[in-house]
């Protein structure tokens, strides 16, 4: 399943792959998302958490989500807006997908300028579905604070509130199709993006 | 490089039986409420049902429920075990920040907490002294009384003015307490002032002038009031929370700021009004809509008739005070204070306030000054409560005359005394200060003409070499104030480029070698603080201390509606870490003083209470009532959680009831009852007849040294002014050490207009230098005996001014949220201090500083590595409506 390498993506990812749970997988998603050089940390979080009684399964932060396919590559246009769930069938899983058109931290397709990102915003949980700025790549003003996050630079907050960037779903392309496989930090609401609420 | 930050996808959720703190936040005035729950590492934590968790709420949960973010947990050490914390805003509270709001700043609280494995490893963990220019670890014992030793040298022959001391204001009672029993109680010092400006005294002296205090409102009225007036602050951007949980749900606001703002954006999208001034220009504002409201005869008679003093009622010396206060010169004997006609008199035919040339100065369109006179007074229909809220950008940029305009505006408007109808400061930082004893003025060196002392301005005593020691708590001092490079200079002359330098740890030799500096017309420095602070803690300091923190002991003060909570201990402080307060006592028993023989910081808070009482912030009644339950302060204050109770306590049918605002004219009030005291001002302006006061406010007193500050627009100079910023709090000691903060500001920033940038060939994520050789230093002059003295004119004619230098970098943002021909930077950092760019030259009136005014010359140097790194910065407009 591993995508193709091909000048779509960035050079971190071009390197062959093998299986979700190998660590080198995990190097590849992270370096490819901060685009930093291979001598970054494997670890998800810092090594004294890991170490200090938190669940041990912090190496597989991509490995355990599952993969879905969200879009066609060819079908999107700049400006386009898609909404998915994922990880979980689940009100708060609820994500958007845009293409930017300017390139983006953790971008995909040949402009590198289409991201995910969930919903809520991780102040108190306001609705940011509807407040897609396409002319500046921010999500916002949240209608409950007026908090405002940069889609180009993995939901940082621009102005606001939030203790946490709005998740960044993790995406990549495979032939024409773009796959969510990860979540780049906690959805407002869960303990632990990796447990499926309903089960 | 910026700290590695991963954004993290769980959290450990409390256990049923977690232990649970209640504290308030420990940064900026709003004061929220929160709380700590705390298990061992070992222990397992809280599962996502309800009956699993503290909270006992099922997860995941939803909007506007309780939540915990990662960035709220941490691992901390109690006697040596370690437990996990989750630091969250109280989701139970009913006041403040009612349902769990709360700001990135506070939200982030549990970053801060030492845990050896985080940034935080850098904090102060031990006494040090700097030998061969090293800081080494010296036991406290040897800390004290090097400092004692060299202090007991300094008092015999130099005199208490030569004994400096620079601290926090606010940094919890049972600290400030101990401070000022030593400086004003014991040692009598004159060379005094606080974290944010040179001399002692008040911030908004017009306010104060004027009969009103500054924190009368309570944070509902912020609420209840029909149209908001803010003047130089965005409350969203510096007090979040009462932003977000009271203006943003009610008022229409009129916001005057410099530049655009994400409240001012929100402002706009709700019918409210922008006033874009030209920094340092609010006083002409003032006066122009109140010009307007005065034409059109829309000003509240009824209010007037009432409220405001008459002219025999001041000038019969029952305006403002005794015969020699500061204020009292000031509001008696025609110069500034007068009844509602001279005013309107006044204010008719001053040309300065006339709309053509008051919008001309201000950049305030004429429409715009009209606009704001009619949504303040209703144009003659209905009049809406309006309410007057100011903060820096007014109070720093033109100490007097924009506070007591600003007041005299508020009061035709019929704003003082009412509920939703209030005049008051927003705020900085919380209300700390507890004081044994005033500032001994009488001993001040400096004086205005006639018998007028004045407090002293520190900056300036040590700039004249007066200053032999000086013990700096908790305060970055140099970039904390006016022309900070030029500062940091001095200091280095005085203290790492005295030949007498310390090169051996034996104490002996130490105290022979500070005191040998002391001689020689050095300067000795102690500094205590949780951080190495640049560059007063890193290069200047001879002796460092190590202080405890929030959450590491039990402390106490008041937010901006003098709401007192206990600010509970929830772990241990590191290393040797101590609270301020015991650093003092142990230092002024070496000295030889009595009562300072405290153990805990309840003995400081139970003494202190006595020394509130009758003031704003008295609490004495909580005590008393403790007393009577058997309970100590502490643990009386524990009780009342989050809630705390405003100040001042009173007591009523044998129970403890708050103030929910001053100057109340809606309060009724019976006879006092056990230990209370009912001051005038309760119910009444705080003035000898209890009305308020209208302060005339000529332009001519600043005008002169507004225009030669001028930015030379043909010499590419700028205004470089200053604020706060969101995601930073003071001189970002914590959020440095917050990876998710430090990612968001790695460095320090400029927003500067497109224009002015593509004439600079200056992109967003570049770098640039502003730099000035003409900062602005007044020098000596502290005996003013002719009123003329207290021009800028005359102080330039005279040579009491000199030029200084100035060179700070920054990450530039392009943005039209400032207008052309000004910069805007963060006020506070220490590495590169925009306050360089300030010209030191205090009001006169009072001795604050213009901070806002700063002004500079701008240059590209290349780009910024944040410019292509997605992961740091962002360079996206904050004003998004
Ligand atoms: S608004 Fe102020 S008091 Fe409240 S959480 Fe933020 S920084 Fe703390
Ligand atoms: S919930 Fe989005 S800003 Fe508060």
């Amino acid at each position: 399943m591993a995508s193709k390498p091909s000048e779509l993506t960035p050079a971190s990812l071009q390197e062959p792959r093998c299986e979700a749970a190998d660590p080198a997988f995990l190097l590849s998603r992270r370096q490819f998302l901060f685009g930093v050089g291979a001598t970054m940390t494997v670890l998800s979080m810092p090594g004294w958490l890991v170490r200090r009684g938190m669940p041990a399964r912090v190496h597989a932060q991509v490995a355990e989500y599952p993969r879905q396919t969200i879009a066609r590559l060819s079908a999107l246009r700049t400006g386009d807006v898609l909404s998915f769930n994922y990880p979980w069938d689940h009100p708060q899983s609820l994500n958007f997908l845009v293409k930017l058109g300017e390139r983006a931290g953790g971008g995909v397709g040949p402009d590198q300028d289409i991201v995910a990102f969930n919903s809520f915003c991780t102040h108190q949980g306001g609705p940011m579905a509807g407040t897609f700025r396409a002319d500046i790549g921010v999500a916002g003003p949240c209608p409950i604070h007026w908090t405002t996050f940069d889609l180009t630079r993995h939901g940082m907050v621009v102005s606001g509130h939030a203790t946490l960037g709005l998740p960044q779903i993790l995406l990549e392309v495979d032939g024409d199709e773009i796959v969510a496989v990860g979540v780049m930090g906690l959805i407002f609401g869960y303990y632990d993006n990796r447990v499926d609420p309903s089960a | 490089m910026p700290l590695e930050y991963t954004p993290l996808d769980h959290v450990p959720l409390p256990p049923k039986d977690a232990q649970v703190y209640t504290t308030a936040c420990d940064y900026c005035i709003v004061g929220c409420g929160y709380k700590v729950y705390r298990w061992p590492v070992d222990a397992p934590a809280g599962g996502p049902r309800a009956a699993e968790n503290a909270f006992g709420v099922d997860f995941p949960s939803g909007t506007l429920r309780p939540w915990v973010s990662p960035n709220q947990h941490n691992i901390v050490r109690v006697d040596g075990r370690e437990h996990h914390v989750v630091v969250v805003p109280d989701f139970e509270t009913q006041v403040v920040n009612r349902s769990g709001n709360h700001s990135i700043r506070g939200g982030t609280l549990a970053l801060k907490c030492y845990n050896p494995e985080t940034p935080t490893r850098e904090r102060l963990l031990y006494p040090m002294i700097r030998v061969n220019g090293e800081l080494q670890r010296v036991d406290w014992d040897t800390a004290l009384e090097v400092m004692a030793a060299v202090s007991k040298h300094v008092l015999a022959n130099y005199g208490e003015a030569a004994w400096a001391m620079k601290t926090y204001s606010y940094e919890f009672f049972e600290n400030t307490f101990a401070i000022t029993k030593l400086a004003f109680g014991a040692i009598k010092t004159p060379a005094f002032s606080q974290h944010d400006k040179p001399a002692m005294g008040n911030d908004t002296a017009g306010l104060d002038d004027s009969g009103l205090i500054n924190f009368s409102p309570s944070y509902d009225d912020w609420q209840m009031a029909d149209v908001l007036f803010i003047s130089g602050t965005d409350p969203y951007e510096t007090k979040t929370v009462l932003f977000t949980e009271f203006m943003m749900k009610g008022p229409k606001l009129i916001m005057v700021l410099p530049r655009r703002t994400a409240g001012v954006a929100f402002a706009e999208s709700r019918g409210g009004l922008f006033l874009q001034v030209v920094p340092g220009t609010d006083t002409l504002l003032h006066l122009a809509i109140s010009r307007v409201i005065l034409e059109n005869g829309w000003e509240d008679r009824e209010f007037i008739e009432r409220w405001i003093a008459t002219s025999w009622e001041i000038n019969s010396g029952m305006g403002r005070g005794t015969r020699n206060t500061p204020w009292q010169w000031r509001t008696t004997w025609g110069q500034f204070g007068t009844d509602f006609q001279g005013y309107r008199d006044w204010l008719l035919g001053y040309e300065w306030a006339e709309l053509d040339r008051a919008s001309q100065v201000t950049g305030v369109p004429k429409e715009k000054i009209v606009q704001a006179a009619e949504m303040l007074t209703g144009a003659g229909g209905e009049r809406p409560k309006a309410s007057f809220g100011l903060e820096k950008g007014n109070y720093w940029s033109n100490n007097y005359l924009n506070t007591a305009s600003f007041t005299a505006m508020a009061l035709l408007c019929g704003a003082g005394n009412r509920p939703g109808q209030v005049i008051g400061r927003l705020g900085g930082h919380q209300r700390g200060w507890m004081k044994f004893a005033g500032y001994p003025r009488d001993k001040s060196p400096e004086k205005l003409p006639g018998r007028r002392k004045v407090e002293l301005d520190l900056d300036r005593w040590v700039e004249a070499g007066k200053v032999r020691f000086a013990w700096v708590i908790g305060a970055t001092w140099t970039a904390a104030m006016a022309a900070s490079q030029e500062f940091e200079r001095r200091f280095r002359e005085m203290t790492r480029d005295n030949p007498h330098q310390i090169t051996s740890l034996d104490k002996d030799r130490i105290i022979e070698t500070l005191i040998r500096r002391v001689d020689s017309g050095g300067m000795v420095v102690t500094v205590s603080d949780i951080y190495p602070v640049v560059p007063m803690g890193t290069e200047f300091a001879d002796i460092v201390l190590p202080a405890a923190a929030w959450g590491e002991h039990d402390t106490t003060r008041c937010n901006g509606e003098r709401r007192l909570r206990l600010y509970s201990k929830f772990y241990d402080p590191p290393g040797e870490a101590k609270p301020d307060w015991w650093a003092i006592s142990r230092f002024a028993q070496k000295m030889g003083f009595q009562g300072f023989d405290w153990e805990t910081g309840n003995d400081v808070f139970e003494e202190a209470a006595r020394f509130s009482r009758g003031g704003i912030l008295d609490y004495y009644a909580l005590v008393w009532k403790a007393k009577q339950e058997g309970k100590t302060g502490h643990e009386k204050l524990r009780e009342l959680g989050t809630t705390g109770i405003q100040t001042p306590i009173r007591v009523e049918n044998g129970e403890l009831v708050g103030t929910k605002r001053l100057h109340d004219s809606t309060l009724k009030l019976g006879s006092p009852e056990g230990p209370t005291i009912h001051a005038k001002w309760l119910t009444h302006f705080r003035s000898h007849t209890g009305k308020a006061l209208l302060i005339k406010t000529p332009w001519e007193l600043f005008g002169d040294f507004f225009d030669y500050i001028k930015p030379r627009r043909e010499e590419g100079e700028f205004w470089i002014t200053n604020g706060r910023i969101n995601e930073i709090w003071q001189s970002g000691f914590d959020d440095k050490r917050k990876p998710y903060m430090e990612n968001r500001w790695p460095e320090t920033f400029a927003e500067i207009h497109p224009e002015d940038a593509a004439r600079l060939g200056i992109e967003s994520g570049d770098y640039i230098r502003m730099y000035s050789d003409r900062v602005l230093i007044q020098t000596g002059g502290f005996n003013r005996v002719k009123p003329e003295e207290m021009r800028f004119t005359w102080l330039l004619e005279n040579g009491y001014i000199r030029f200084g230098k100035a060179d700070v970098q920054a990450v530039a943002i392009v943005t039209d949220a400032v207008p052309p021909g000004l910069i805007f930077t963060n006020f506070l950092e220490p590495g590169s201090p925009a306050n360089s760019l300030v010209h030191r030259v205090p009001d006169p009136i009072t001795n604050r500083y213009r901070f806002k005014l700063g002004t500079g010359k701008v240059e590209r140097i290349g780009e910024s590595p944040y410019k292509e790194d997605f992961r740091f910065m962002t360079f996206k407009p904050r004003d998004v409506g």
